[in-house]
């Protein structure tokens, strides 16, 4: 929407960058320029994937999850663990003295994404029954996905799942009954999610269709990590008197998602990593994917263990996660209030609108005006997508001339030539 | 000799011909019309290229993403560009697709070197399909790609020559 300001979950430490421009080819929106010898992020197009900060070698970029003390602001602290984190330790470690470890950290309440797992294969089957007149049905667990459709792909937007995330629906629910059941105050009461990703720190601080404030915080699965080791290193006694919920922990792994949602009458398909995740949705708007229910989709390679502010490597978590999820002895979840309050109506969430950053101009005519010049431009530009100038290809610096963010003389194959 | 001539327009643009009469000698023009376009785009298309056959559709609509056309129409486009281009390589000698932008509208030309269709309202029959294995078995042929032409198009022409060659007009308006 025009004016709205978008909150990203990292920064810009200008003085570190050295105008490389690694991150400005591996953006899938296109939406970095170095520009005057230093990184410039449109702030409008950029979708939180994550990759730019991966990419940055020189610490220009950096992530910037909630600090670890914010908690002292509650008196009542929950935390709600994404599955991705239960990957990051190595099998020697008990999954349970992991979560154990939370509360000793002085969390009073620990509970585990994938608690939901169950709960989110009937929620998502439901929601594709009965909306058969849409198809196929886009997931809307990952929030830089969510992002991409509306700087990208708008004209999917109504095919997306408008429902909670699964960490969502849980603060949502234990936000309720806290608030009811305890003698604290609303503001007393603090929710925080432990998580993989730039995407969940964003869509924590600024969600898409999210009618209500579902957390307080968010912390990177390293930070956390780190103080979990130093807890499980001190050698202290952990009471794990509890049941935790291992066995849906997969749910996190693309392809596991698409599998327990698959049955009869529902085809499912999943992908995973940006690129390929382009590809599928221009495929999805060409009609060419509407054999398929339902599309699990993550910007992330194996889904959500690729997430950059994991510490482990993608694959080695994926195959700790299903080894947990394997072994674990299946309890069930009650969810019988959480189905109470999803009857109310209380998951669903607003319609996405679109963040077309994609068009030359307001006004068609003047769009193609600019489309034409910006071919003109283009025929002069060397073709080799070199990125010296500080664009990611010489078709975006053609549209950067056109739209008055960038001269001819950027383009130091150009400029060369001149000289010559 | 020429074997038979579709013309057809959408519902959509059937309605709105009986609300505007005077848009209909404008509709006429609009397959003699030879005012330059704004921008051409064009691509070749290969005999059972599905590698490459795509990127022609893929290309003309980020052309109307930038544009900045309603995201519906500019779906309803591509739908209608991409199974023209994928029908020129599954069922043709190849050929190419030229797409014309104007102003206010999109017209494409699919025109491809044979072997032409042999009944024209057989091949717009959704389900009728002449597509070999082949192609089948890149999971196209289904029978569906004409309907659907038909289905996001404002207005289609299909014109084929038995043993020469086939020619496809699609038009799209912005507004």
């Amino acid at each position: 929407m025009a004016g709205k300001k978008y909150y990203h979950g990292f920064e810009v430490v200008t003085e570190n960058c050295t105008g490389c421009t690694a991150c400005v080819r591996v953006c899938p929106t296109e939406a970095i320029r170095v520009r005057d010898g230093k990184v410039v992020i449109d702030s409008n197009r950029c979708i939180d994937c994550g990759n730019c900060v991966s990419v940055c070698k020189v610490n220009a970029l950096i992530p910037h999850p909630d600090p670890l003390k914010k908690i002292e602001e509650f008196k009542y602290k929950v935390v709600i663990v994404s599955s991705a984190f239960a990957g990051q330790f190595s099998e020697n470690i008990r999954y349970k003295e992991v979560l154990a470890s939370f509360y000793k950290f002085g969390f009073d309440l620990v509970f585990e994404e994938s608690m939901m797992s169950d709960f989110m294969v009937k929620l998502i089957r439901e929601y594709v029954r009965i909306n058969k007149h849409i198809r196929p049905i886009l997931s809307s667990n990952c929030p830089a996905v969510v992002r991409l459709i509306q700087v990208r792909f708008p004209s999917l937007l109504p095919n997306l799942l408008l429902m909670e995330s699964p960490m969502g629906i849980l603060a949502q629910y234990y936000r309720d009954r806290l608030e009811k059941e305890m003698n604290y105050k609303p503001e007393e009461i603090g929710i925080f999610n432990v998580i993989p990703c730039i995407a969940d720190l964003t869509a924590t601080h600024q969600p898409e269709g999210t009618r209500q404030k579902l957390f307080d915080g968010a912390f990177s699965n390293a930070d956390m990590y780190n103080e979990i080791m130093q807890i499980l290193n001190s050698g202290d006694e952990l009471d794990t008197d509890f049941e935790s919920y291992a066995a849906g922990l997969s749910w996190t792994l693309s392809g596991i998602e698409a599998d327990l949602v698959d049955c009869k009458d529902i085809r499912t398909l999943s992908v995973n990593g940006i690129d390929n995740v382009k590809d599928v949705l221009s495929k999805v708007e060409d009609h060419y994917l509407d054999q398929y229910d339902y599309i699990v989709i993550r910007s992330c390679k194996n889904g959500c263990v690729g997430g950059v502010l994991n510490v482990e490597n993608p694959f080695v978590a994926m195959s700790r996660i299903k080894k947990l999820s394997k072994q674990a002895k299946k309890i069930d979840y009650d969810d019988r209030g959480v189905v109470e309050l999803h009857k109310q109506g209380a998951f669903a969430v607003d319609p996405i609108f679109p963040r077309s950053m994609m068009k030359l101009d307001q006004d068609i005519k003047l769009a193609l005006v600019k489309m034409k010049k910006l071919n003109e431009i283009l025929a002069k530009l060397p073709g080799i997508n070199c990125s010296a100038c500080g664009s990611p290809n010489c078709f975006s610096l053609a549209e950067d001339i056109v739209q008055g963010k960038a001269t001819l003389d950027d383009c130091i194959v150009l400029l060369k030539k001149t000289k010559e | 000799m020429r074997v038979c001539v579709v013309a057809r327009l959408s519902n959509i643009m059937a309605e709105y011909l009986k609300v505007n009469p005077d848009y209909q000698d404008r509709v006429k023009e609009l397959f003699e019309n030879d005012t330059k376009p704004e921008i051409t785009l064009e691509f070749e298309i290969e005999e059972h290229d599905f590698i490459n056959s795509g990127k022609g559709s893929a290309e003309l609509k980020l052309t109307i993403k930038r544009l900045g056309v309603d995201p519906a129409i500019m779906r309803r486009i591509a739908i209608a560009a991409y199974e023209a281009e994928i029908n020129i390589a599954a069922h043709s000698r190849g050929g190419a697709m030229r797409s014309n932008i104007f102003p206010d509208y999109v017209h494409i030309v699919f025109k491809d070197m044979g072997p032409g269709i042999d009944d024209l309202e057989q091949a717009m029959t959704p389900g009728f399909s002449t597509a070999i294995d082949l192609v089948r078995e890149m999971g196209f042929g289904a029978g569906l790609g004409l309907p659907n032409i038909e289905r996001n198009a404002d207005i289609m022409k299909l014109d084929s020559e038995k043993n020469k060659s086939t020619q496809l007009d699609v038009i799209v308006f912005f507004q």
